[in-house]
């Protein structure tokens, strides 16, 4: 087994990614053109490491290079004089799915392990640790272990499993109240007559630099979290991801073509996953969170996907419209034990 | 090296090149590591002058259109946050200091509308204010401005060419005589003068008509440049939202140059 250790600001597009992504249904975020742009856009850039077996990808693994110092900044576009010394944690991470950052398709805990060894050995005697963010419990035995430390996510990740078959099922599992919201929300949305919604696959008709702007400004509403690696997402990455085909954006307007509140849903054969919500403090209504919310439950109802992943904020309201909760774990593995 | 406060040492006109380069350079790596436009921009399409990622050359030199700095406000907001609020006056005190002296008392009076905020980077004990001509002439701006024609002081009124004909027909005859008018002109209104400010709603003054009858930059806090589509301007001392090589409209037929007589930028309609 061979494993490498890709940037994906300098390193082209490995061989056999494409086909790999496409066996096994990677969503959106794992492209290697938008890993490439996400990696110019971050303070803490993803390096991609793939394992092969001859010359067949069977594992990968998005890792951010995290270093603390490096808070109000970009990465630099290649290491500066020194910067091998600089101390920096490896985060095996997918920001913008949030869930593990790593897919295996074939081997075990083996084939982490040699990717972790090729992580440290590519970052260098100033790589302190990594740390593995939101795996599932059902992973975690493959990347815990002695010397490794896991403690439970809090909160859990919103996970609603379909197990309706059609849409009044659903409606008939949820409390009376909210039933009735659910209901009340669907009049509302479609008697506004200043409310313009439009949803759609590879939307071309929408400003990602709107919409980054509008998502920025609703996360600055909840303030920064600690040790968040995440950067602000990129009007040009956003633009990408809208355009493609198996990303759903859903868009509230007001009649001036002003957007007020949307979403992104990256489509997928059994989990898709909704992705990015910001709404505008002024001017939209706030029952449009439901209303989104709704319509991705609907699609997957409708098209019989096995489960709809929409992340951990809001889980209270989440659980009223289904969604149950998925633990999830992050594991700490210390610089003497990465590899072992 | 520039000082630790961020301003550049006096030079003698052989080193103003030297450091008016410098501060752009500094100014241009600090947007690409800190703003997300520019780092958009030039990580994944490219600029000249310098290159920041190799074989990425970019559109119009890396420059970017004035109405998308416009749009897109909120990415020219460093990462570690900052004001996303233009300022129209900003640079005023200094280039109208290099253009005639102010001192203690004096009054300066900006012609613009309600909403523009009061000019703050004036000298030390000289009065601003923002009048708009066409408001009531019961409000504090005229009563102030009124006031100091009265009292012994140098009393100047930058605005348009309208705007200041305007506030002269306005006022009482006898105290227009001291009232001292500054041309405000945009890039594609560039004259010869008697006087004049090179001024950009967003930019702020950018530069001044001097004695030696050439249109001078502030080259102290502004920096320019020629791409093929126009002139580019970057303000060297503001911090957010980050200002670099914005296209000015009008600046297709305006090139840079050199003064013979103070050897410091100039711009030549």
């Amino acid at each position: 087994m061979t494993v490498s250790v890709l940037d994906p600001r300098v390193d082209p597009e490995p061989f056999g990614w494409t086909d790999f992504q496409r066996r096994h249904h990677l969503h959106a975020p794992w492209d290697y053109a938008l890993l490439t742009m996400e990696a110019w856009l971050s303070r803490h850039p993803p390096l991609l490491v793939i394992a092969r077996s001859g010359n067949v990808i069977v594992a990968a693994m998005a890792v951010l290079v995290c270093a603390p110092a490096r808070a109000g900044r970009y990465a630099r576009p290649r290491p500066f004089l020194g910067g091998r010394l600089l101390p920096r944690v490896a985060q095996v991470y997918q920001p913008w799915l949030g869930g593990e950052g790593f897919v295996l398709a074939d081997g075990g805990a083996e084939v982490l392990r040699a990717m972790e060894r090729a992580v440290r050995s590519r970052l260098g005697p100033a790589m302190v640790g990594m740390i593995y963010r939101n795996v599932p419990e059902s992973l975690v035995p493959l990347v815990s272990g002695r010397g490794r430390l896991v403690r439970p996510v809090q909160p859990a990740a919103s996970v609603l499993e379909n197990r309706w078959g059609s849409e009044d099922e659903w409606l008939a599992s949820l409390s009376r109240n909210r039933r009735k919201n659910v209901r009340k929300v669907d009049r509302l949305v479609a008697a506004d007559p200043t409310l313009v919604v439009r949803s759609g696959a590879g939307r071309s008709d929408v400003d990602g630099a709107e919409l980054a702007g509008l998502l920025r400004t609703h996360r600055t509403k909840f303030g920064t979290q600690r040790f968040d690696p995440r950067t602000p997402v990129g009007a040009e990455y956003l633009s990408a991801v809208v355009r493609r085909p198996d990303v759903h954006t859903l868009t509230y307007s007001d009649v001036d073509g002003r957007v007020l509140a949307f979403s992104t849903y990256l489509d997928h054969p059994v989990a898709p996953v909704l992705q990015f919500w910001a709404s505008r403090a002024d001017g939209a209504r706030a029952h449009l969170y439901f209303d989104c919310h709704a319509r991705a439950i609907r699609h997957v109802i409708a098209s019989g996907r096995k489960e709809l992943s929409a992340g951990r904020a809001m889980f209270e309201q989440k659980q009223t419209l289904g969604f149950g909760a998925r633990p999830m774990c992050v594991v700490g593995v210390p610089g003497p034990v990465v590899g072992r | 090296m520039a000082r630790t406060d961020g301003t550049l040492p006096l030079v003698n006109r052989h080193g103003v090149d030297w450091w008016w380069r410098f501060a752009y350079r500094h100014m241009v790596n600090s947007a690409f590591r800190t703003v997300p436009l520019y780092r958009e921009r030039w990580a994944l399409l490219g600029r000249t002058d310098p290159v920041l990622v190799s074989e990425r050359t970019g559109v119009h030199s890396g420059a970017v259109q004035m109405d998308e700095a416009l749009r897109r406000m909120v990415d020219l907001v460093p990462l570690s946050g900052g004001s996303d609020r233009t300022d129209p006056t900003r640079g005023l005190g200094p280039v109208l200091t290099a253009e005639r002296s102010l001192r203690r008392n004096d009054f300066v009076a900006v012609l613009d509308n309600k909403g523009t905020p009061r000019p703050w980077d004036l000298p030390r004990g000289v009065r601003g204010c923002v009048l708009d001509p066409e408001s009531e002439q019961t409000e504090s701006a005229w009563l102030d401005l009124t006031n100091a024609l009265r009292r012994d002081v140098t009393v100047v009124a930058v605005g348009a060419d309208k705007q200041l004909a305007g506030l002269v027909a306005a006022l009482p005859e006898e105290v227009t005589v001291r009232l001292d008018v500054v041309a405000r002109r945009e890039l594609s209104e560039l004259d010869s003068g008697p006087n004049g400010l090179l001024h950009d709603r967003t930019l702020g003054y950018l530069g001044g008509l001097r004695d030696c009858g050439r249109w001078h930059l502030d080259w102290r806090r502004v920096y320019a440049r020629e791409t093929d589509a126009g002139l580019a301007f970057t303000l060297l001392r503001q911090q957010s939202p980050r200002l670099v090589d914005i296209l000015v409209d009008g600046g297709a037929n305006v090139s840079i140059g050199r003064c013979p007589r103070h050897g410091t930028p100039v711009v030549t309609p």
